[in-house]
């Protein structure tokens, strides 16, 4: 593969592969487009030559067709994978994405203001490596974005001129703010090194600003469909305001931030990883080891908080219509949380294990790493318990011994006062990995270290034996009382998180440093971990962006516009899940490409043979103000 | 050999997806169809009502999303085991036709002490149960306990009946 006419052989077939491919579908929709077939009326006895008749047939078919009056139908039909595929992988890929696009930007923009603060250049180049992604990605959320609403203009014609009359008002502002989006980006990313410090900053926050805006206006048209407001019973608009604050449009608003954030940072760890593993010297591996670890960093601490957040959304939707919770968490939806759950544990598991094998990067002996075998066991136990079902798929038999679907002793952990215990065991566990990861390598030299380890370590257990009492003591009381006890649970883990983090902030100020971190000297499986990681994220995302959607079920716009088409089925979770792999697929063929393109930012400029090319290397690689 | 990298990294995507797929396909698998609308006949009596109430009960009226027969314990929801005979006397001068008839089409009037409010308005979107089917789930709840005495003549609060508001 390296020689470059067999390189150019390739990617003129591949364009001329990729042409005819375009050509084909086109060809094939072209094809299949529905006509009316042509009928000789029963009993009819037709005389008249076949020439003839071909030539009258075609002139009555012309003349029919011209006195068809325009008649706007309800929905069309795509080709063999029908509508409802065509713009659920439309607009998954689009929402994946625009959530890269929004996120790295935001991380970006926090970790350039460290290295303005600090004057410490690695955090500029770091930066800069994160928006260098960022270009190709905003051109693929626009295609995507461009499909899905020219999908549902074609496919679902009269649903979409509804949303369009509920929230026309909100199109402009879209359409302006896209256009600023495109300006802060480019100048953002262009204008690097090119402006004072403080200008480029205040682009990367306008930039932010102008894309967490468009966020906004878009979650208010997908949050109308599953709790409409500012609408009649029968549909008309009442007030437009009301229709984006809707039920659900600020707890997902807040939802999608923060899983924005995780999604971005885990995707940009992945690209991290991607170059760690095809660096060739030290230097470079040191470098992506840094990155993906911030990256994921970034990823973990935004995850924590994101089962909150999620409880949030689910309250609101119980709150705007209880049969809509119910149908989420007790009907056709409630197994995909078992799937859920399986993602979330693979999560929480693949993340522990990178900062386990990252403690191996501090010289010398680790005298946390005997720690980790009771940290693995308590993540292995909370998994457990909440990828526990309520029922059991069992024979009939089984049912018999077991004297219903309902384990007699596994049921009791498939309810939610053992899952939000789980969970948030879970999420304390994973923060202590953590903890012990930062201090590796230190020694607390305050007076008070002790006393603040022991703080820490009381903080800690208080939280985790409050959120098991609370867990236990649900199995007692009444529904209402319990559904209530899942608030202190997690007020109790936040306020343990905040307050050991502030704890650990003085308590490590002037720490002596026992052991250097080598950056790079990481085992290659970590960057297998991290890509694992990316992709979970991706699936978990695409998984719940379905149960979002398809809560509605029979519903373009659950309980005022009723969805009459063929696809107005809730399918099984099985298709669900190849669907949801197929779109996960194509985002990461289409985000290698833009690995791809951004990794020849580096690659030194084509020179003739013979000359010195040696010397050329790109100047553009340098990104900046380093 | 070594495989080069980008194999190695479609790989390791391929088979994370494929894992997640797999356990996709191990969970119970349901297609769920938008209830089928039951065309009522305008000459039905009391005991083909309370069948239809029942059918509404499972389809359109999405009842058993929430709702139980003969189930114990610590429940969201209230258990309509017998519910015709509390129905009687849950509220003073309401009949269980017009209790019934409160809890579907004004359920927040009154909510049984322990529950939590949350019945939606059946005769509203996205339920939509119309005047006649809602009697025809009121014959099924009074066979819970009781006897079926509703016609689809019936009238009460709510349909316009002499108790009218």
């Amino acid at each position: 593969m390296g020689n470059p006419k067999i390189r150019i052989a390739l990617g003129i077939l591949a364009i001329v592969i990729g042409l005819a491919v375009v050509g084909k579908i086109a060809s094939f929709l072209v094809s299949h487009e529905y006509r009316e077939p042509f009928r000789v009326a029963v009993g009819a006895e037709d005389a008249t030559p076949r020439e003839q008749g071909v030539i009258d047939e075609k002139a009555e078919a012309e003349k029919k067709a011209m006195a068809t009056p325009y008649v706007e139908p309800d929905y069309r039909a795509f080709p063999k994978i029908g509508s409802r595929v065509a713009v659920w992988v439309a607009a998954q890929l689009h929402l994946l994405f625009a959530a890269f696009v929004l996120a790295v930007p935001l991380f970006a923009f926090i970790i350039e203001a460290i290295g303005v603060f600090t004057k410490d250049k690695r955090y500029d180049r770091l930066a800069y490596e994160f928006t260098k992604l960022l270009s190709v990605a905003f051109s693929m959320t626009a295609t995507f974005g461009a499909a899905l609403t020219f999908l549902l203009i074609a496919l679902y014609p009269k649903f979409t001129m509804y949303l369009a009359s509920v929230f026309s008002p909100t199109f402009l502002p879209y359409v302006g703010l896209f256009f600023f989006e495109a300006f802060f980006l480019y100048s953002y990313y262009y204008g690097w090194g090119k402006f004072h410090p403080y200008v480029h900053l205040f682009l990367g926050f306008m930039l932010n600003l102008v894309g967490t805006s468009i966020m906004l206006i878009a979650n208010a048209w997908v949050t109308f469909m599953t709790s409409p407001a500012g609408v009649s019973e029968k549909g008309a608009v009442i007030s437009t305001w009301d229709a984006v604050h809707n039920f659900t449009w600020m707890p997902i608003n807040v939802h999608r931030f923060i899983a924005n954030i995780a999604f971005g940072g885990s995707v940009a760890a992945a690209y991290a990883a991607f170059k760690f593993l095809q660096a060739e010297t030290d230097e470079e591996r040191a470098h992506y080891d840094w990155m993906g670890y911030i990256g994921n960093f970034v990823a973990i601490i935004a995850f924590l908080p994101l089962p909150f957040a999620g409880y949030w959304l689910a309250k609101e939707i119980y709150a705007f219509s209880q049969t809509l919770g119910l149908t989420m968490m007790g009907g056709a939806f409630s197994w995909l949380f078992i799937i859920q759950a399986v993602l979330i544990g693979n999560l929480f598991l693949a993340a522990n294990y990178y900062l386990w094998l990252g403690m191996g990067r501090v010289e010398g002996h680790n005298p946390f790493q005997k720690y980790i075998k009771y940290l693995l066991i308590g993540i292995t136990l909370c998994f457990m318990v909440w990828a526990t079902p309520r029922s059991i798929i069992a024979t009939v038999s089984e049912v018999r011994a077991m004297g219903g679907a309902v384990h007699p002793i596994l049921g009791f952990l498939g309810v939610m006062s053992a899952k939000n215990t789980a969970v948030n065991i879970l999420i304390l566990t994973t923060y202590m990995s953590f903890l012990l990861y930062r201090r590796t390598g230190k020694v607390a030299t305050v007076a008070w270290a002790k006393l603040g380890n022991a703080l820490q370590l009381g903080i800690f257990a208080t939280a985790a034996i409050f959120v098991i009492f609370l867990g236990v003591y649900g199995y007692f009381v009444e529904a209402r009382v319990r559904i209530g006890l899942s608030v202190p649970q997690v007020s109790s883990v936040l306020l343990a998180m905040v307050s050991i983090t502030v704890i650990d902030v003085f308590l490590y100020a002037g720490a002596k440093k026992t052991a250097e971190v080598r950056w790079g000297k990481i085992p290659a499986a970590s960057q297998y971990i991290l890509i694992f990681i990316a992709v979970t994220f991706t699936w978990l995302m695409g998984l719940m962006g379905y149960v979002r959607s398809g809560l509605r079920q029979h519903w373009h716009v659950y309980g005022v516009m009723r969805d009459t088409s063929p696809d107005a089925f809730t399918p099984t979770l099985g298709f669900a899940t190849i669907v949801v792999s197929c779109t996960v697929l194509a985002f990461f063929l289409l985000i290698g490409f833009v690995f791809w393109l951004a990794s020849l930012h580096d690659k030194k400029d084509w020179a003739a043979a013979g000359t010195a090319s040696a010397d050329a290397h790109s100047t553009h690689g340098s990104g900046g103000r380093h | 050999m070594k495989i080069p990298l980008i194999p190695r990294l479609a790989a390791l995507v391929l088979a994370t997806t494929a894992f997640y797929t797999y356990v996709g396909q191990l969970v119970p698998q349901k297609e769920v169809h938008p209830p089928v609308e039951i065309v009522l006949k305008k000459d039905m009596d009391t005991t083909e009502m309370a069948k239809t109430g029942r059918e509404l009960m499972d389809g359109k009226g999405l009842c058993f999303t929430c709702h139980t027969i003969g189930k114990k314990g610590v429940l969201r929801f209230p258990d309509l085991e017998n519910v015709d005979v509390r129905a009687k006397t849950r509220e003073a001068g309401l009949s269980d036709v017009e209790y019934f008839a409160q809890a579907m089409y004004d359920p927040d009037k009154f909510v049984v002490p322990g529950f939590n409010p949350g019945m939606p308005h059946i005769n509203k979107p996205p339920i939509g149960l119309s005047d006649d089917e809602i009697l025809c789930v009121i014959a099924y709840l009074q066979s819970l306990g009781g006897t079926s005495t509703v016609t689809l003549q019936t009238k009460h609060a709510y349909n316009q009946g002499a108790a009218a508001k």
